[in-house]
């Protein structure tokens, strides 16, 4: 049965090893739901967080063709229960009614969010969390128009 | 220009052969490759000739042959603007290669190709790029090339885990139909007298995939034949009744394991292969081994206990006959109509005596040297065989016969018995013509390889597959060919046709008796089928045998 997967991969920081991972699942024909890198403490590494919707069995041979590339170092492949998950989001929406701006700085500040920016025309919700509460947050804004929505994929730290 | 430009100043030293096409020069590191497990290197420029490398390199890739590619890019402040002859080298290959790399500064060089060595030739051997831009091949530096190699990412496994070689000798120790299934990897690792010792000490009956075919002599009374869809018929319909499997250094290809859900339905499976990806990959395992064969098989050999399966290896004998008074006689001594594609292995091997050197293209003829050439030393078989390549064959026997020439540093080659060693390209009248150019390299480099034309005038292994699956509707696969002995005499090489069986001897040793090179085009049976045969989607045990 096809599960949420997170495979983290770590590998020497140069150019082309993105490259060959966006390859490999194209050749698998899996879809990258979301995707981050970043460079990780220990300089020179970068970190790759691969969100996939998949088969285990899958998953593990992907895992396995992974470590193909001479420039991965370690692939972790995990369930959401062994991760601290953390994603942020960002909802632009016009708001140049005070009070409709004053509604949504309740329902922000209910919803652990803050007000990232703020002008004449518009407000920038910045809102960190699960992927669940990015979505609640974002089903209750709706109605006030969204004129921007951008959420940065999931990052993890292991339990 | 400037590599070429410094190459004249090395021509005592280092061997360079001008081919007429990348890919003729692709393939030829890849016999290179092939014989001596040393890395095979060809030079290409930037754009088109880097890019008519990619069929060599993606070949190298499926079948794990060292090869080093250096191609020319643009300079360095040009790459990305669509400069002319630029092509995005490391983009296209990046697929196709174990590793690559653009070097745009002339000091990376000596780390670079360290690595590249390195990486090709150890693990799972493999082609590797290089791409180097104009400006850092113009640029002066201070040479030193580093030692050793050290890449904290890269560190295959090469010892098995003790426990796991407990549990495999276990599972052999008790098995009552062992079976071992041995590919390119023994051959890789050279590891044939260790599993020969291992064969013998458990009494086990032995096939070879396409790429272990001469791992054992073939006259080896433990060697049961070639596995896969045109194998040997007691090899493939046998696994299936086998109760342990030892798979060593293959990867369970689709040609060998044909339909998936019916394969090897009683058998404990033990996988050992140098890549963690190939295990569990096509065919899940009761014990993965990650190691190098030769270590794996050392191991096994200290807890194998001696054994003997007179029943079992009989049922494969058995299977034999009946191959041979089915398909076989006819195929190698038939009496009359045109001389056939196996007779005339057949025949060839009785003057070689299976010392030679066998290059095979793609196509029936490849499946007829694969059945019927028999082989006395290991590594004396060489094709394309995951990516199926037409046209691999000539330049690939180029590589390979420059390999015993030349070996390379720290081989000793075993002196003249290893020079003279023959090596024959098998190829098809279709197959020769994709790379038919590389016979003016032959010719300018006097370079004794003899190729064999098996001419049935016909794409023969397409046509197979019309006539049986498609009601004989040949599409295409007809071809008017070339006068081959005009064409080789053209390009100055010796050449002959023949086409009567009391002619073939002489010709065949009319031309492993010449000294240079030799093409020698034997019009065979037009319409003649490879059987035994597993079709596409079927199941091992439903091998047809007509």
């Amino acid at each position: 049965m096809k599960q949420i997967y997170t495979i983290t991969a770590f590998a020497e920081n140069r150019p082309g090893v993105l490259y060959r991972i966006a390859d490999l699942f194209l050749r698998r024909k899996v879809n990258i739901e979301s995707l981050t890198v970043s460079e990780i403490e220990h300089t020179g590494q970068s970190r790759f967080t691969i969100l996939v919707h998949a088969e285990p069995l899958l998953v593990e041979k992907l895992v396995k063709q992974l470590y193909r590339i001479i420039e991965i170092t370690k692939v972790i492949d995990s369930l959401d229960q062994s991760l601290i998950i953390k994603e942020i989001a960002l909802i632009k929406i016009t708001a140049k009614n005070l009070e409709r701006r004053r509604e949504i700085e309740q329902l922000v500040h209910l919803a652990n969010g803050k007000i990232a920016a703020v002008n004449q025309s518009y407000l920038v919700v910045e809102k960190t969390g699960t992927e669940e509460e990015i979505d609640s947050l974002h089903e209750l804004l709706k109605p006030f128009g969204i004129k921007e929505f951008v959420r940065s994929g999931r990052i993890v730290v292991f339990k | 220009m400037p590599v070429y430009d410094a190459l004249y100043d090395y021509m005592d030293r280092i061997i360079h052969v001008l081919v007429r096409h990348e890919q003729g020069a692709a393939h030829a590191a890849e016999g290179y490759g092939r014989i001596t497990g040393e890395p095979g290197v060809c030079l290409a420029t930037s754009g088109p000739g880097a890019t008519n490398l990619v069929t060599g390199i993606a070949d190298a890739m499926m079948d794990s042959v060292p090869i080093v590619c250096i191609t020319g890019q643009v300079a360095s402040h040009l790459v990305g603007s669509d400069a002319f002859q630029e092509a995005d080298v490391m983009g296209i290959t990046a697929p196709i290669t174990k590793w690559n790399y653009q070097i745009t500064d002339a000091n990376e060089i000596p780390e670079v190709f360290s690595k590249a060595f390195h990486i090709a030739k150890t693990g799972r051997p493999g082609p590797v790029l290089i791409d180097i831009t104009k400006d850092a091949q113009f640029a002066t530096f201070d040479f030193s090339y580093p030692k050793e190699v050290k890449m904290e990412s890269y560190q295959p496994t090469t010892h098995p885990h003790p426990k796991q070689i407990e549990l495999a000798a276990e599972l052999l120790n008790k098995a009552e139909r062992p079976y071992i299934l041995a590919g390119h990897g023994v051959i890789i690792a050279k590891a044939e007298k260790d599993l020969i010792r291992l064969a013998e000490k458990g009494g086990i009956p032995v096939a070879q995939t396409l790429h272990g075919v001469s791992i054992f002599p073939t006259a080896h009374p433990l060697h049961v034949g070639f596995l896969g869809m045109h194998g040997n018929y007691g090899p493939n319909i046998l696994s299936n009744k086998a109760d342990v499997v030892l798979a060593v250094g293959m990867r369970f290809d689709d040609r060998v394991t044909g339909r998936l859900k019916d394969y090897l339905p009683d058998a404990k499976i033990i996988h050992i292969d140098i890549d963690p990806a190939e295990l569990n990959k096509n065919v899940q395992v009761e014990i993965p081994i990650v190691a190098d064969a030769k270590n794996a098989i050392q191991a096994l050999n200290k807890e194998i206990k001696k054994r003997s399966h007179s029943a079992w290896i009989k049922e494969f004998q058995k299977c034999y006959q009946l191959e041979e008074k089915k398909v076989i006689q006819n195929e190698c001594d038939p009496k009359k109509g045109k001389i056939k594609m196996g007779e005339a292995i057949y025949k060839l091997n009785e003057l070689t005596k299976g010392e030679a050197i066998i290059v095979a293209d793609v196509g029936q003829h490849q499946m007829m040297a694969a059945r019927y050439a028999k082989f006395v030393k290991p590594n004396s078989f060489i094709t394309s065989g995951g990516m199926g390549t037409m046209g691999f064959a000539l330049p690939a026997a180029m590589g390979a016969k420059y390999a015993l020439l030349h070996p390379p540093n720290g081989q000793v080659s075993d002196g003249k018995a290893s020079l003279d060693r023959e090596v024959i390209c098998i190829t098809g009248d279709g197959g020769v013509q994709m790379n038919i150019q590389e016979l003016a390299t032959l010719a300018q480099e006097n370079l004794p390889v003899k190729i064999v034309i098996l001419n049935n005038d016909f794409l023969g292994m397409v046509r197979q597959w019309q006539e049986l699956f498609f009601k004989k509707r040949y599409s295409m696969t007809k071809i008017k060919n070339p006068d081959f002995v005009t064409v080789a005499k053209g390009f100055y090489l010796q050449a002959e046709k023949v086409e009567k069986r009391e002619e073939l001897m002489g010709a065949l040793k009319r031309m492993l008796k010449s000294k240079g090179p030799y093409l020698l085009d034997i019009k065979v049976e037009k319409e003649q089928n490879v059987f035994p045969m597993i079709a596409t989607g079927a199941s091992v045990d439903e091998v047809r045998l007509e």
